[in-house]
């Protein structure tokens, strides 16, 4: 992906673009609004992580609403030091797609950037999902590994849903709070581990291929081939 | 400031009267009282040159009715005699009469001539200009004859004159009156007001000198200042409270963070002194060392959010809701953790719960007291979660059947970082509950503990919350 | 609806006192004592007092050209003549 970084500290842009570059990603990297504005209209990017404030008189959330306006829909993920929620509220409703709060885990960042920069794949409609021989209709709401059915239930469904929608990509838990969930609330415990952990149990009972994997200090993802 | 270099540039005495609140309150007064007295003098005035009017208007009428009566019975001549023995006896010289004939010549009476005729009415008021004396002013009626003559028949009404004089001078003195009145009044409530005002003022010099502790000391009048004094006391508790929770989190957070930082410090250090250098101990330190950091940010966070709710800055988040869903959602996801630690989830609530609130912190609160009940109940016990709708609040009891809590730590909980003994050796930074507090206070409710009736040496705990229905204003904390 | 008018009439005058018509009044001069002299010579209850008192008195400011309160003087005396004692003030 081609992604615009527009962050005024050197340090935490440094540490992004090295780990986004890492990943794979073209990272072209702004210090201020003003520049970032500029690059962002001028040029194609697939994704813009923005700092909530930033110098030069242009801040995230002005740039964003300054791109809206000229039609542009990149999708943006604001990163901010601010954690009010009104905070999170103000950046979402100019036109950001996501909000992370430093200080954040990079792993956090990297997942939600590959979720948003394959959204238009997301949107276009599908009825199945299919992850190896994992099938989930989304106009019965049934599960069939294997063409066995599996019983599963309305929120293990959404959840199951999320992660193949996702397939291939690192879903971090607090994404899964708030996509499967839809809450913002610190959950204090590991309960969504709970919850996959039961999710797996009810997939791979019976099969001898694990299809959810557990990503070390990330989260979850579930893929076909081992 | 401002404020006081202005009333620096007026100093006068005059200045500081007229600034008062109390001269502006007693000039209201007298403007008032000054309105009502010249409404009462109009009253006055109408009334009494208005009946004399009356009077004068009647003996007018008569007269021209008993002339006229004459005049068909024995013409002009018969009514110029009547005119005549009528002047004759007139010492006060008040009767006003003038005959006409047809020409306009006088046949009898004292007048020059009749005024101009206008419009329709036989009535005229008239100045009289005397060749002797300062001219007065006259009621005069106008009939025309038959044979085209006029007559005129008047009364000279000088008293109206003197009854206005009277009047006026009696209204200049009760204004000046009621000025002199104001004035002093304005002197005296002025002093009346800094007097009562003093208390108040003076326990707000001491505390902008920095000192909290004074409060306004109240009368027994329980009038208007003291209910002043009794708000700005609560202000000042409720400001003290908030003083001695910063105070509290500053100790808290010095104390609770440093072992973590502390931890996370001297991890990296030693394994960057550590001869070996094994790349596998040094990952795994470097582990534990983020692992620290993200327990630090995260109490960081909390308390963040606390401070948050606190301020009430979250009141913009108020919705509609119902609370079932909300238990419902919460019961789903704490249920699993309940069922990994092999306890049961029992609920117990209405179909629907309407509330306004914030839904994100009040599942906040769910989450948290069920994390606790989880994590303080042994395996195999219940944990309840029910929910009933009162009159005007919904009421929500979470009861465990861990070790509970004593009473006086009831007290205690809810305060930053607290963790009573027994919870000292489980994971959690202490900040759970003053979250919960946090959140019930926000939203106007109310948060109290009892046990949950288990066996005395466990007896479980049982939270509840009562949260009013509609959100209403939010108390101050006692 | 008459009483009214008047009352507003009286406002008006109340009001504003200059604006009404300007009416002479006939001074009062030797023509008003001669005839009030005759008057009085008519009449035989004039030879009693106070009637009397108060005609000569009126006669004799009338000549020395004090005519207002003569005038004055000889009407009282008329009144009397009339009515019975007179008690108005002098």
């Amino acid at each position: 992906m081609r992604i615009l970084l527009v962050e005024d500290d050197a340090e935490v842009g440094r540490f992004v673009r090295k780990g986004l570059q890492e990943a794979g990603h073209t990272v072209e990297h702004a210090q201020n609004g003003r520049d970032g504005l500029f690059m962002a209209a001028s040029e194609g990017f697939d994704l813009l992580v923005l700092d909530r404030m930033l110098p030069g008189g242009v801040d995230g959330v002005r740039l964003v609403e300054t791109l809206r306006t000229q039609g542009n829909h990149t999708p943006v993920l604001f990163l901010s030091a601010l954690a009010g929620v009104d905070e999170r509220v103000k950046g979402l409703k100019a036109g950001g797609d996501d909000y992370l709060v430093k200080p954040f885990a990079f792993a956090e960042l990297l997942a939600r950037v590959e979720a948003l920069g394959r959204r238009p794949a997301v949107d276009a409609p599908a009825t199945r999902l299919r992850v190896a021989d994992l099938e989930l209709d989304l106009l019965s709401r049934t599960v069939t590994r294997g063409g066995r059915k599996i019983d599963i239930q309305p929120r293990e469904f959404r959840l199951l849903e999320h992660l193949m929608r996702h397939a291939g990509q690192v879903v971090t838990r607090t994404m899964l709070l708030e996509k499967v969930w839809d809450y913002h609330f610190d959950p204090q415990t590991n309960v969504i581990d709970v919850h996959v952990s039961r999710l797996r149990q009810k997939l791979d009972k019976g099969f001898d291929k694990p299809l959810i994997h557990t990503v070390r200090n990330a989260g979850y993802m579930i893929r076909g081939e081992a | 400031m401002p404020h006081s270099r202005l009333r620096r540039q007026h100093p006068g005495p005059v200045w500081r009267l007229f600034s008062s609140a109390g001269f502006r309150f007693a000039a209201l007064f007298a403007a008032v009282f000054l309105l009502a007295a010249l409404a009462f003098g109009s009253v006055l005035w109408w009334g009494t040159a208005g009946a004399l009017e009356r009077q004068t208007d009647a003996a007018i009428r008569a007269d021209v009715h008993a002339l006229t009566d004459r005049w068909r019975d024995g013409g002009a001549p018969s009514v110029a005699e009547a005119i005549e023995e009528r002047l004759a006896v007139d010492a006060e010289g008040q009767t006003l009469y003038l005959l006409q004939d047809a020409d306009g010549a006088r046949q009898a009476g004292n007048l020059a001539e009749l005024p101009r005729r206008d419009g329709n009415s036989a009535w005229h008021s008239v100045t009289l200009s005397h060749e002797d004396g300062p001219p007065g002013e006259g009621r005069l009626m106008v009939v025309e004859l038959p044979d085209g003559g006029r007559l005129g028949v008047g009364r000279e009404v000088g008293e109206k004159q003197q009854l206005r004089d009277l009047l006026t001078e009696g209204l200049a003195w009760a204004t000046g009156a009621a000025l002199v009145c104001a004035i002093i009044g304005a002197w005296l409530m002025r002093r009346a007001l800094e007097r009562r005002l003093a208390a108040a003022s003076g326990t707000a010099a001491q505390i902008a000198g920095g000192d909290l502790s004074p409060r306004v000391p109240l009368s027994p009048h329980d009038d208007e200042f003291d209910r002043l004094g009794a708000s700005m006391n609560t202000m000042l508790d409720r400001i003290a409270q908030l003083m001695d929770g910063v105070r509290g989190v500053s100790d808290a957070i010095a104390h609770d963070l440093r072992h973590p930082i502390a931890r996370a410090r001297n991890g990296l250090e030693e394994a960057l002194l550590d001869e070996a250098n094994d790349p596998a101990a040094l990952r795994s330190a470097i582990e534990r060392g983020i692992t620290d950091l993200d327990n630090v940010s995260r109490v960081f966070q909390a308390v963040l959010r606390i401070a948050e709710v606190e301020h009430g800055a979250r009141r913009a988040a108020f919705a509609p809701l119902d609370l079932a869903l909300l238990l419902a959602d919460a019961a789903e996801l704490y249920g699993a953790s309940a069922e990994a630690h092999g306890q049961v989830l029992e609920t117990e609530w209405p179909e629907s719960l309407p509330l306004v609130g914030d839904r994100d912190l009040l599942l906040q609160v769910l989450a948290n007291l069920l994390d606790n009940a989880v994590k303080f109940s042994p395996p195999g016990a219940v944990i309840r979660v029910s929910a009933a709708q009162e009159e005007d609040a919904v009421l929500v009891r979470v009861a465990d059947q861990g070790p509970g809590l004593s009473v006086p730590d009831r007290a205690r909980v809810g305060e930053r970082f607290f963790r009573a003994d027994a919870a000292r050796t489980t994971p959690g930074s202490g900040l759970g509950l003053s979250l919960v507090r946090a959140v019930v206070q926000m939203h106007g409710g109310a948060l109290w503990f009892a046990d949950a009736g288990g066996p005395p040496d466990h007896p479980g705990l049982a939270v509840l919350l009562r949260l009013p229905v509609s959100a209403g204003t939010e108390k101050p904390a006692a | 609806m008459d009483l009214l008018r008047r009352d507003v009439v009286l406002l008006l005058l109340l009001a504003m006192p200059a604006s009404a018509q300007e009416v002479r009044v006939l001074p009062l001069g030797e023509a008003e004592c001669v005839e009030l002299s005759a008057r009085l010579a008519r009449n035989a209850r004039a030879w009693r007092d106070p009637a009397r008192g108060l005609a000569a008195e009126g006669r004799r400011l009338c000549r020395d050209g004090y005519f207002r309160a003569g005038v004055a003087k000889l009407r009282r005396a008329v009144r009397a003549t009339q009515g019975g004692a007179d008690t108005a003030r002098p």
